[in-house]
């Protein structure tokens, strides 16, 4: 049998087991060590293995004791941090199952899900087609709906596989493409209300003030009364000559107006001109055929249009001003 | 249930109020656990809690030189450690309450 350890000796292994540690914990913890080990082998009767077991384990406990630590030393901080969220989390979890409305809404969320999985490839394949496609909550063409029924199909291929096989890299992935997905959802929200103001302004022409938003439901009303399938009127001279521009109301002073966007025509709006009046008939009509990048039509008996117009404005790259560098913003950067 | 878990959870609250009591040194401390009856408190846990303890800024420590016998750091509480073991004790009240409730129908036998 070995000799006894000499509490030198043993402080030597616990030192060497704890090797890992940061050189300033590893000392503020082991300090004074050794006279804690001389007066524990100061008691009579047992060795100090006998007493306090293996060095490695005595290690073991004292970094149990001094913070719990991972062996590994180095990721302490980050997984530290992550259990600290999840438990916060947990708690926060564990506190609102006292109402009911939640306990039920965490009852059936996992059975949502799946349609999760199919929103999310949905709002992924268009935030993906937005810059080369007709901005819209639904894909423009047969290209489009390909490509967004794929995404849609690998969106729910990954909620499948993620569940079975949790592999960390594949969390990450996840964690990423749920946040990405929950951005662009959120973002199309709240896009809503600004597109249709927009086309509000853009379909009462050069008058948005006079007729409020809440014209367009009685747009809809005059539309239904005029009959399901009118989108244009051609109003004619009593001798029979075609007349322009003749302006319709009703009884009650409306403008009467038609929806040629629901029959697949849209109103030509020409580059160098105001947008035509909605109700001045005929409108000038064309189907639908080109994105809606190109919302004007060059003025055909007009070739010389001014420079100034160009067909596709808001397309046309701007240099953004924050670009530039300045020379304001380096040295300050630097001084952090 | 092991015992032993349940120390871990409070052998904070052990080691400071055994050092409000007076100050120790470390192989005091474990003596003193274990004679108030946590035999099976572990002499490097002990040692570790106190030098947490100190890092923390809740202890004082000072050397005592000895006659017979290596020097001795003694270790007590300060206002740190004493408003520490003040939260601790009552969080520990409270817990206990709790759970000598939960049991109060459950026969030990």
């Amino acid at each position: 049998m070995n000799p006894p350890m000499t509490p030198q000796d043993y402080a030597t292994a616990v030192r060497e087991a704890l090797a890992d540690l940061p050189a300033r914990d590893r000392d503020a913890l082991l300090e004074d060590l050794d006279e804690h080990l001389a007066e524990v082998a100061a008691e009579p009767g047992m060795s100090l293995e006998e007493r306090l077991g293996s060095p490695e384990a005595y290690a073991a406990e004292l970094r149990a004791a001094y913070g719990g630590r991972p062996s590994d030393g180095g990721s302490s901080l980050g997984g530290r941090l992550r259990e600290s969220m999840s438990r916060a989390v947990r708690r926060v979890h564990t506190r609102l199952l006292v109402l009911p409305p939640y306990r039920q809404a965490a009852a059936f969320a996992p059975e949502l899900r799946p349609a999760w999985w199919v929103l999310r490839g949905y709002a992924i394949a268009l935030g993906v087609l937005a810059p080369i496609s007709a901005p819209g909550l639904i894909p423009g063409d047969l290209p489009a709906w390909v490509f967004t029924l794929a995404v849609i199909w690998g969106s729910v291929w990954l909620g499948r596989r993620g569940r079975a096989r949790p592999s960390r890299s594949g969390r990450v992935l996840l964690l990423g493409v749920n946040l990405l997905a929950a951005v662009l959802v959120i973002t199309a929200m709240a896009d809503v209300p600004s597109t249709s103001s927009r086309s509000v302004a853009f379909d009462y022409g050069p008058q948005p003030e006079v007729y409020a938003p809440s014209m367009r439901v009685e747009r809809v009303n005059r539309v239904a009364s005029l009959g399901g399938d009118v989108y244009n009127i051609f109003p004619y001279a009593e001798d029979g000559t075609p007349l322009r521009n003749v302006r319709l109301y009703d009884q009650d002073g409306n403008p009467i107006m038609v929806s040629p966007e629901m029959f697949g025509q849209t109103i030509d709006v020409p580059c160098d001109g105001e947008p035509p009046i909605r109700h001045a008939y005929p409108l000038p009509l064309r189907p639908v055929e080109y994105r809606a990048g190109a919302t004007c039509a060059p003025a055909a008996p007009a070739p010389t249009s001014s420079p100034a117009s160009s067909p596709t404005p808001s397309a046309a790259p701007s240099p953004s001003p924050s670009a530039e560098p300045s020379p304001s913003v380096t040295p300050s950067r630097r001084h952090r | 249930m092991d015992s032993s878990q349940l120390l871990k959870g409070v052998l904070d609250l052990a080691v400071l109020a055994v050092l409000a009591e007076r100050d120790s040194y470390g192989y005091d401390v474990v003596r003193r656990l274990r004679e108030a009856g946590l035999e099976d408190v572990g002499d490097a846990s002990v040692y570790g809690t106190l030098r947490r303890l100190f890092k923390a800024g809740a202890l004082t420590s000072y050397v005592v030189a000895s006659d017979e016998g290596p020097h001795r750091k003694y270790y007590g509480l300060n206002d740190v450690g004493r408003s520490l073991l003040q939260t601790s004790a009552k969080t520990w009240t409270s817990f206990a309450a709790t759970m000598n409730d939960l049991l109060k129908e459950v026969d030990p036998g």
